[in-house]
């Protein structure tokens, strides 16, 4: 009796750790878009669409696609930790947090950039178009639970 | 005289100049007025591992008329161009006869809550539930630039519960 009950334990628990694994695996072997938004800018014309994917292997990619804005001199892509944010704003000024994710690659066209490990999304939930040379926000999309 | 004149304007000149250079350099630096007509264009591919997923086309956040609705709308397109709306985090009242169809967002019978008259729109089914990730299958006619809002429709009261103006994913 008792080595039956052992071997279904055993069998049981085999066949848990397996629907476990499969279905951990299953969540994790696909990119997920977990926010998105779009740009609004007027003073330096700004539109197109950001959104934040998580890759396979839990990286943190923010995309922008159809993406317009101004050249200028110094522009770099930011998180702020703000809902939203105006024309021109000044976050030097504001003493509003951020998250640096590097220079403009591009005015136009489609581009990616690697969030830093441990950014807190429910904190960061606006993408800044930021001329740091003149602490001015040239377009801001606030994200949105895709 | 002509000459003393001449040294002595050739000199402020080089003074003048010694001044405005560094600020024009300056000046230059700062503002690098040529990238106002200097575009720069990329083209990254997607983060993504493969394309054979649906993809979303287009998206938007759906806001309550006459019942309070919230949630997503997007709509996907599969790698064999067949379309679909899905709906998530969607939550609306429930109701009798309520139909998920797409209008034109520029229609000025969604402004109101109720619609006089019939709502010029493509029927995509009756709502699955009022509460719930959802999927409905597009017509393959459906031309999206003219019909680019989904709504939550109660045909029986022409009441629009809630509208979702689709924008470019």
């Amino acid at each position: 009796m008792l080595p039956r009950i052992k071997l279904g334990f055993a069998l049981l628990t085999l066949t848990l750790i397996f629907a476990w694994h499969s279905t951990a695996n299953a969540a994790d072997n696909a990119t997920k878009t977990l926010e998105t938004g779009t740009f609004h800018g007027k003073v330096h014309q700004t539109s197109g669409r950001a959104t934040i994917y998580q890759q396979a292997n839990g990286k943190l990619v923010l995309r922008l696609t159809n993406f317009k804005t101004s050249n200028g001199p110094d522009v770099h892509v930011i998180l702020i930790a703000a809902k939203d944010a105006d024309d021109d704003a000044n976050f030097l000024k504001s003493a509003t947090p951020r998250v640096e994710l590097g220079k403009l690659k591009g005015n136009e066209g489609d581009q990616n950039y690697v969030i830093p490990k441990g950014t807190d999304l429910s904190t960061y939930q606006t993408v800044s178009i930021y001329c740091e040379r003149f602490n001015a926000n040239f377009g801001a999309a606030p994200l949105e639970k895709f | 005289m002509t000459m003393g004149a001449t040294s002595w304007f050739s000199r402020k000149k080089y003074v003048l100049a010694a001044i405005a250079v560094p600020i024009l350099v300056a000046a230059w630096w700062a503002f690098r007025p040529e990238k106002l007509w200097i575009n720069v264009k990329v083209n990254e591919p997607a983060p993504f591992a493969s394309n054979a997923d649906a993809q979303p086309l287009y998206t938007g956040l759906l806001t309550g008329k006459a019942h309070p609705t919230s949630g997503r709308a997007s709509v996907y397109q599969a790698s064999d161009g067949k379309r679909e709306l899905r709906l998530t985090d969607f939550a609306t009242s429930n109701g009798p006869d309520v139909h998920v169809v797409l209008a034109e967002s520029g229609d000025a019978a969604l402004q109101s809550e109720f619609v006089k008259g019939d709502l010029n729109s493509i029927e995509l089914g009756t709502l699955k539930a009022n509460q719930g990730d959802q999927n409905y299958e597009l017509p393959d006619s459906t031309d999206l630039n003219t019909y680019d809002a989904v709504v939550i429709y109660c045909e029986r009261f022409h009441a629009v519960f809630g509208v979702a103006k689709l924008e470019k994913f």
